[in-house]
């Protein structure tokens, strides 16, 4: 019968596996980058953009990477006139929403890095969701 | 034919009068202004009908230099107020005025007499030296400048600047507000235009262009 030809079976398995892979993925994440600061800058921004593929609300409550101190989700905002930076605690993706982080706006301040990053070189942050979900992303260094 | 009440008649002409007047007179101002109505309607750029010169003023360069009134003499300056621990306005426009400079060096005029400041609102952390690492990074002509609070305040104030540095007592990383706007100051030194955010080279570059021939013009 077909269903035990092994060929058969061995399609069934990589379905079943990619299955799981994008339901485990469940964010997705493209256009991750960070900008390329001048020696001695202790502060770089990180950009990305968001999406939730999941049927459920998704909610980013931090971020870490091996590769800084400390990494916080901030936004640049204006008030008065002026532009700062203010700390956000959360921020939720509603089912099949996208959420950009750009220049401007949403970023990684990503703080006291480890090593000088060069444009070229890659480093891993970390996204943490409230559902337990943790999803590890490699970030472009640019210029 | 029915007559029309005298009252409404004169109402009538009095509007297309009125309307005709102002016709006439909007067509003489765009004709006197022509020139400069090509750039007043931009979202990117506000330009200035009568540029303000601006006064006296001292502060310092990344090479320890004085940096004051007569440095804006005989070019174009495009400033920005910002502080090097600025990690997404301040990378950010600086790429972009390094670009928007770099996009203007292509054109036939050139870009010898233009000059990128990066005004730093905190003198506080950002040494002549920290400076000097930092806008090299951008661009090999960017300055970096900074001085005392009264000195920044009154250039930020001619310009209508508006920061503030909230330092803390022990506090490493203190905020600091500054506005995003690059203020555009002519060759006689007076306050000409203001680009604001969302700032991009190409649009900056070809603003600049027109109002650099215009001014051109002007002057000869």
């Amino acid at each position: 019968m077909i269903w035990r030809h092994p060929v058969f079976a061995g399609l069934t398995l990589a379905l079943t596996l990619i299955t799981a892979a994008s339901e485990e993925v469940g964010v997705s994440v493209r256009d991750a980058w960070v900008r390329e600061t001048p020696p001695g800058v202790a502060m770089m921004a990180g950009y990305m953009a968001l999406r939730n593929n999941t049927s459920q609300s998704q909610v980013l409550v931090a971020a870490s990477s091996p590769g800084f101190e400390t990494v916080m989700i901030h936004r640049t905002i204006v008030k008065d006139g002026m532009t700062g930076m203010v700390h956000a605690s959360q921020i939720e993706l509603t089912p099949s929403a996208s959420l950009i982080f750009t220049p401007g706006g949403y970023h990684l301040m990503l703080m006291n890095p480890k090593r000088t990053l060069r444009a070229g070189d890659r480093v891993d942050i970390n996204l943490e969701f409230r559902s337990g979900l943790r999803l590890p992303v490699s970030f472009e260094v640019r210029k | 034919m029915k007559k029309r009440p005298l009252k409404f008649s004169i109402m009538i002409t009095t509007v297309a009068l009125a309307a005709m007047l102002t016709g006439v007179w909007l067509a003489a101002t765009y004709r006197e202004n022509d020139s400069r109505a090509m750039l007043l309607p931009d979202q990117v750029m506000t330009l200035f009908p009568d540029p303000r010169p601006l006064t006296a003023f001292a502060l310092t360069d990344h090479q320890n230099r004085v940096f004051d009134l007569a440095s804006l003499k005989g070019k174009w300056s495009f400033l920005f107020f910002g502080f090097t621990h600025c990690p997404d306005i301040c990378p950010t426009t600086l790429a972009i005025l390094a670009r928007a400079r770099d996009n203007i060096a292509k054109d036939a005029v050139g870009a010898e007499d233009i000059q990128l400041v990066f005004i730093s609102v905190d003198p506080n952390r950002d040494t002549a030296n920290k400076l000097k690492q930092y806008v090299a990074h951008f661009h090999t002509t960017l300055l970096g400048v900074t001085g005392d609070d009264a000195q920044i305040g009154n250039l930020a104030g001619q310009l209508g600047a508006a920061y503030q540095v909230s330092i803390a007592p022990g506090m490493e990383n203190y905020p600091v507000y500054h506005t995003a706007a690059v203020f555009l100051v002519d060759p006689q030194a007076r306050y000409h235009a203001v680009f604001t955010p969302p700032l991009d080279a190409e649009v900056i570059r070809k603003r600049f262009k027109v109002l650099r021939e215009l001014e051109g013009a002007k002057a000869t």
